[in-house]
């Protein structure tokens, strides 16, 4: 099993591995709380919409780490995407246009999500 | 030592090809097809919880949708994905900066291992909750 340890495939820079593997990493660590909280603690497994208002709001470092979180987990999804299409064998051409894509996705993505934590903050305010 | 495995020629049908395959190549295979399944789930994730921004109307009815059968049997799938995912990827960290490398495949078994009572143990807590 030697050979199946993980490595930068062909056309992965050293710094997109490392990404995906720290970020992996972080986004286990923070899943765990996100778990707990919006899980485990909530009175029937699922927050209501006020409750998750309150908790924003009473505990301003939750909206920080979700979104830390979200940067993570979109990064992590879109860099192991890259390396999915990158087993296909696409052309260059192809490979750029893709790349393109992924950035417009996670820009899009991060955007949203920072709008949306903010859109609960100030909600009815 | 296991027979080396062919060079992928074709495309996604390789994933499948049990021939040549180790232990570690159906983790990976499996790591795969998680990532794929949660890739999925986090941008529908994502877009579900727009209706935050939407008020308590639409949230809290989405809520009561999720606690269908059919969607809760889908959320132990991202339970089960995201298990196995988050442990074999730890176990690929560890790995890939040279801990751990002889007992890879007993961390393998481990991953399989937690990620199943993790199943049990979300899944009691999921049909009790509601």
């Amino acid at each position: 099993m030697q050979n199946t340890l993980s490595q930068p495939k062909p056309g992965e820079s050293y710094l997109l591995w490392l990404i995906k593997i720290v970020s992996g990493v972080l986004i286990l660590a923070v899943l765990i709380i996100h778990f707990l909280v919006n899980h485990l603690f909530a009175p029937n497994g699922l927050l209501s919409h006020a409750e998750v208002v309150a908790y924003y709001r009473n505990y301003p470092i939750v909206p920080i780490m979700e979104g830390f979180f979200l940067v993570f987990v979109v990064a992590h999804s879109l860099i192991g995407s890259r390396s999915i299409i990158l087993d296909l064998r696409p052309s260059p051409a192809v490979l750029k246009v893709l790349d393109y894509l992924f950035i417009a996705v996670g820009l899009f993505a991060t955007a949203y999500g920072i709008w949306l934590l903010f859109a609960v903050i100030n909600f009815g305010v | 030592m296991d027979t080396p495995k062919k060079p992928n020629t074709r495309g996604i049908l390789d994933w499948f090809d049990p021939r040549g395959r180790n232990v570690g190549g159906w983790g990976f295979i499996i790591n795969r097809l998680s990532a794929i399944g949660l890739t999925v789930y986090l941008y529908l994730h994502l877009y579900m919880l727009g209706k935050l921004a939407q008020g308590p109307e639409a949230f809290d009815a989405f809520i009561e949708t999720a606690k269908q059968p059919a969607i809760m049997f889908g959320e132990m799938l991202v339970i089960i994905a995201g298990l196995y995912h988050g442990l074999n990827g730890l176990r690929i960290a560890l790995n890939s900066f040279g801990i751990a490398v002889p007992a890879q495949r007993q961390l393998l078994y481990g991953v399989v291992g937690i990620t199943l009572i993790g199943t049990v143990v979300f899944g009691v807590r999921m049909l009790t909750a509601h």
